[in-house]
């Protein structure tokens, strides 16, 4: 300890101290010579051996080194300001990528004690479901030791609010929520009420408070309706409030007066399978999530004696770590190193190209590397002088790149409304992510140059061919997995989906949370189905079991067809549903009302299951329990409604029996725009049964939002490829030029003595053939391989579509050609006299 | 930036520190004296060089085995003092009992031989 001390005083007063250690010296010199002895040796260097056991002359040289490569940079402003704008894209893509994945799923909530929340989920051999009954939870808050408390939050429908045209989007939660987050009320309380009889009670989020209420305070004690039902406004969140999974919402009700707000749901008390409630835990003191998932097994045992439709067979929980922003599920995990990997191969691009640069640079830096050579300096002091030289570069452009990511971020949050918390300032994580590309970068960019100028071999071409080729794999990479998204976009939006949405909409009148059974629902239903067929402008009507393209749970089952698993998606519907959808029916017949035990299937479902064979009066399981055998009535056209991204999906249709009339939605065609037509319907379901709030939305809309994903994913990877082919293109253009000057001489010959100008061209331009064939072809290969984590993207195409491949290699190619242009334009205008009178 | 030599050291290299220690046991010493007195009390057959007698100093400083304090040398000059701290002289102690166990191992094995 008192040594480190020491060395951090002498680094400290090192200025003084050498002082005193040159006298120190020259007195010793002094003193020799007084007694007659001349050979003392040189005193600069016995002081710098005496100061080099201070351990500090790393840093001194360091700070050396730092100095002269300072001093270089400045010297050449045109070189510095292209390679920090290179860099600082290349940086800056990698950074916010990051720091997106940090806020998503790194960062821990602002909330208390965010590390000991966990997300508990069902899972079973043969189900994977994140949300539980209400009564397992229920069971399991009682009983569970490991777990010191246990939430519950619970998505619904949107309600009613007085009287607004506009719905507000609600949610449940156990009245302990608010308090275990930690939460403190912008305004009035967040105590909901513990028993189910209080009086009802919600509290609003700061945004809607401020958007519907002008930020009145007086709204405290305020009573509002929901979907009609009276409750007392107790208090305001937040305008910060960090909540679990990301699910924000306007309005948040106690989850033990869902009966209320909902009239006639069994949700508290039903004890059949099933369920929508979300188990959030904070884990004891002390308790491991893998001891909680123990206790929680036991639990699930005793609940499956008091309850046996409740439990599947093998049923256990599992626990997630809650206390971040997303639950991160697998399938998010490969998109982000999707998202990862193309981000990185900006990086290769901008770091390739500036190694080109740099290697360029130092033939024009040979004249004073070879006197530094000649004056004493051995190669790995150069090296290292020219390497500090990179690393400055590289923190320079990674500031850069740090500072534009902070802008995107900023930018993106404001755009995407994200929750108040989350901020465009880097934390340390993205700083420590950041200082690590840094270090990165300045390797890539910067090791294999400063080791070849310092072993002055600058004018070998072999490194700067490869860079050239890496980097044009690269983009290369880029492109084409653009070209291939735009192409799945088109798809996506341009061709037939196999039904026809444009002019559809659908009802969810949610019979099933109000309570009716199945004669209720057919009476209910029939009287529907003919007050909107009498509207004007209605074509026909249908049910469907499937919310089609709005918010709704998609059943698909996993099967073995062949010994391949295929994923089949089965829909309960009636007679009329494949007119109203427009899906044609291809053969046999639709089913008869009141018919049991036959199917419909699409086309590629037969032609999977029965290969070259007729499939008309074929039976099949309908379910694992093998006691209903089904007889195949009829083949329809594909439609893959409930998986578009999913071009092997398989449907199956069954006829809509009684006992799932109550969670049947019904679908309407019109003649002409659904929209004009959504209030006429509103109007006409509540007036059958005012105690229900019907969800109706466009089919068009639920497809736009489908598709929304793929085109924003689109657009972004178009942009890294843009931005990946703009910095190639400033690479190209420089290396051309500078091939085009170092060889201004052999060109001024050959045209002087007569050569055609188009050859000395080809003689210029010859160098580059190789490496960017060569990259070209690498890139190829490797999107091959790639693209195949992309397929969950690629809608309607193969991940080795042809045309995307030729698309995107031949804008690369062309834009190489383009940049070529400039340089060699230039050199063919040459004054022929001066250039070579000049050598 | 030139790399350091290999000096050719007339002292012992690894004896240097702890000769240093027993020529400021007795008082403290700027770095002229030192070198003079391990060569008077060696009798004129070890001779310090200066290329090594400084950063060995510096070592020395660095760990804390010795101060330095201005005083005023023989010639009327402002010069530094090395002195012995009290962990010098702990380390002096130390250094001497283990030289001796090692001379003593040594003379043994060469007088058996």
């Amino acid at each position: 300890m008192g040594e480190l001390f020491r060395r951090f005083h002498y680094l400290l007063h090192r200025n003084r101290l050498q002082r005193e250690l040159q006298n120190d010296i020259e007195f010793h010199r002094e003193m020799s010579a007084r007694a007659g002895s001349s050979n003392f040796g040189n005193a600069l260097r016995m002081q710098e051996q005496a100061r080099e056991a201070w351990g500090w002359m790393w840093l001194e040289r360091l700070m050396q080194d730092l100095r002269y490569a300072w001093r270089i940079l400045r010297g050449s402003p045109g070189f510095t300001v292209t390679a920090i704008l290179v860099l600082a894209i290349g940086v800056g893509a990698n950074v916010t990528a990051f720091s997106l994945f940090n806020l998503i799923a790194l960062k821990p909530l602002p909330i208390r004690d965010p590390e000991s929340i966990v997300r508990l989920e069902r899972r079973s051999p043969e189900n994977i479901t994140p949300t539980l009954p209400f009564v397992s939870v229920e069971f399991y808050r009682e009983h569970a030791r490991t777990l010191s408390a246990v939430m519950e939050t619970m998505g619904a429908p949107a309600m009613e609010f007085e009287q607004d045209m506009q719905p507000v989007s609600v949610r449940f939660v156990s009245s302990n929520y608010f308090a275990e987050l930690g939460t403190r009320s912008a305004l009035g309380s967040l105590q909901l009420p513990p028993e189910r009889n209080a009086p009802p009670m919600v509290v609003l989020s700061y945004g809607f408070w401020q958007a519907r209420f002008g930020g009145d305070p007086s709204i405290i004690g305020r009573t509002v309706h929901l979907n009609k039902k009276p409750a007392t406004v107790i208090g305001i969140l937040p305008e910060d409030f960090a909540v679990l999974d990301g699910s924000d919402s306007d309005v948040w009700l106690p989850i033990l007066q869902q009966p209320y707000f909902v009239e006639g749901s069994k949700l508290l008390t039903d004890t059949g399978s099933g369920g929508d409630v979300a188990m959030w835990a904070r884990l004891a003191p002390g308790v491991t999530p893998r001891a909680a998932e123990q206790e929680l097994l036991g639990l699930t045992n005793q609940l499956r004696k008091l309850y046996p439709k409740l439990i599947w067979d093998n049923e256990y929980i599992i626990s997630e770590p809650g206390g971040h922003n997303t639950i991160m599920r697998p399938e998010m995990y490969e998109i982000a190193a999707m998202v990862g990997g193309l981000v990185l191969l900006i990086l290769v691009v901008a770091c390739t190209n500036l190694g080109g640069l740099m290697m360029a640079r130092g033939i024009a830096r040979e004249h004073e590397i070879s006197i530094r050579v000649s004056i004493g300096a051995n190669r790995q002091r150069i090296f290292r002088q020219l390497f500090t030289e990179s690393l400055l570069l590289a923190s320079l452009g990674s500031l850069a790149g740090l500072a534009l990511s902070c802008l995107v971020m900023r930018l993106t949050l404001t755009a995407t409304d994200a929750p108040r918390w989350m901020s465009s300032i880097p934390d340390w994580r993205v700083l420590a992510f950041t200082a690590g590309i840094t270090g990165l970068v300045a390797i890539l960019f910067g090791f294999a140059p400063a080791w070849q100028i310092a072993r002055q071999r600058q004018r070998r071409n072999f490194a700067r061919q490869v860079l050239i080729g890496t980097q044009l794999a690269a983009s290369s990479v880029l492109l084409i997995v653009a070209a291939l998204l735009v192409r799945a976009t088109h798809h996506v939006l341009y061709t037939d989906p196999g039904f026809g949405y444009e002019q559809v909409f659908s009802i969810a009148p949610g019979l099933d949370n109000h309570g009716y059974d199945a004669a209720k629902s057919r009476a209910y239903l029939d009287q529907l189905k003919t007050r909107l067929s009498a509207l004007p402008g209605v074509q026909s009507v249908a049910l469907s079991q499937m919310a089609l393209l709005g918010n709704g749970v998609t059943a698909s089952m996993s099967v073995l067809l062949h010994g391949k698993p295929v994923t089949i998606y089965p829909n309960s519907v009636d007679a009329a549903f494949f007119r109203t959808m427009d899906i044609p029916l291809l053969r046999g017949r639709t089913f008869l009302p009141g018919e049991k035990d036959v199917d419909i299937v699409s086309e590629s479902f037969a032609a999977r299951q029965w290969p070259g064979e007729d499939p008309l009066g074929k039976s099949m399981w309908r379910d694992d329990s093998k006691n209903n055998k089904d007889v195949i009535v009829g083949v329809v056209g594909d439609a893959h409604i409930k998986a578009l991204n999913d071009t092997d999906a398989l449907e199956a249709y069954w006829p809509a029996q009684p006992e799932n009339l109550a969670g049947m939605s019904v679908i309407v065609k019109t003649a002409g725009d659904p929209g004009q037509m959504l209030q006429q319907a509103k109007t006409v379901v509540e007036s059958l049964d005012p105690k229900l709030f019907p969800y109706i939305w466009t089919l068009k809309s639920g497809f736009r939002k489908n598709t929304k994903q793929l085109e924003d994913i689109t657009t972004i990877v178009g942009l890294l490829g843009m931005l990946a082919i703009s910095i190639a293109a400033i690479g190209i253009i420089g290396l051309v030029a500078y091939s085009v000057s170092q060889r201004t001489k052999e060109i001024a010959i050959r045209l002087a003595l007569g050569a055609k100008r188009l050859h000395v061209v080809a003689t210029v331009l010859k160098q580059f053939c190789w490496p960017i064939a060569l990259g070209a072809i690498a890139g190829v290969g490797a999107t091959a391989v790639v693209s195949r984590f992309l397929r969950r993207f690629l809608f309607g195409i193969g991940n080795l579509d042809p045309i995307s491949y030729v698309a995107g290699t031949a804008i690369l190619i062309m834009l190489i050609g383009v940049s070529a242009v400039a340089p060699v334009r230039r050199a063919l205008r040459l004054d022929l006299a001066r250039s070579l009178h000049y050598e | 930036m030139p790399m350091p030599d290999t000096p050719k050291p007339k002292t012992p290299q690894g004896a240097l520190p702890m000769l240093i220690l027993r020529v400021l046991h007795s008082g403290p010493l700027h770095g002229y004296a030192i070198a003079q007195r391990i060569h008077v009390l060696s009798s004129e057959v070890l001779a310090v060089e200066e290329g090594l007698l400084y950063p060995t100093l510096q070592k020395m400083l660095l760990k804390g085995w010795v101060t330095a304090e201005w005083g005023i040398s023989e010639t009327n000059r402002k010069v530094r003092f090395y002195k012995l701290t009290p962990e010098g002289r702990r380390q002096f102690k130390a250094d001497l009992s283990d030289y001796d166990r090692v001379s003593e191992a040594i003379r043994t094995i060469l007088h058996t031989a």
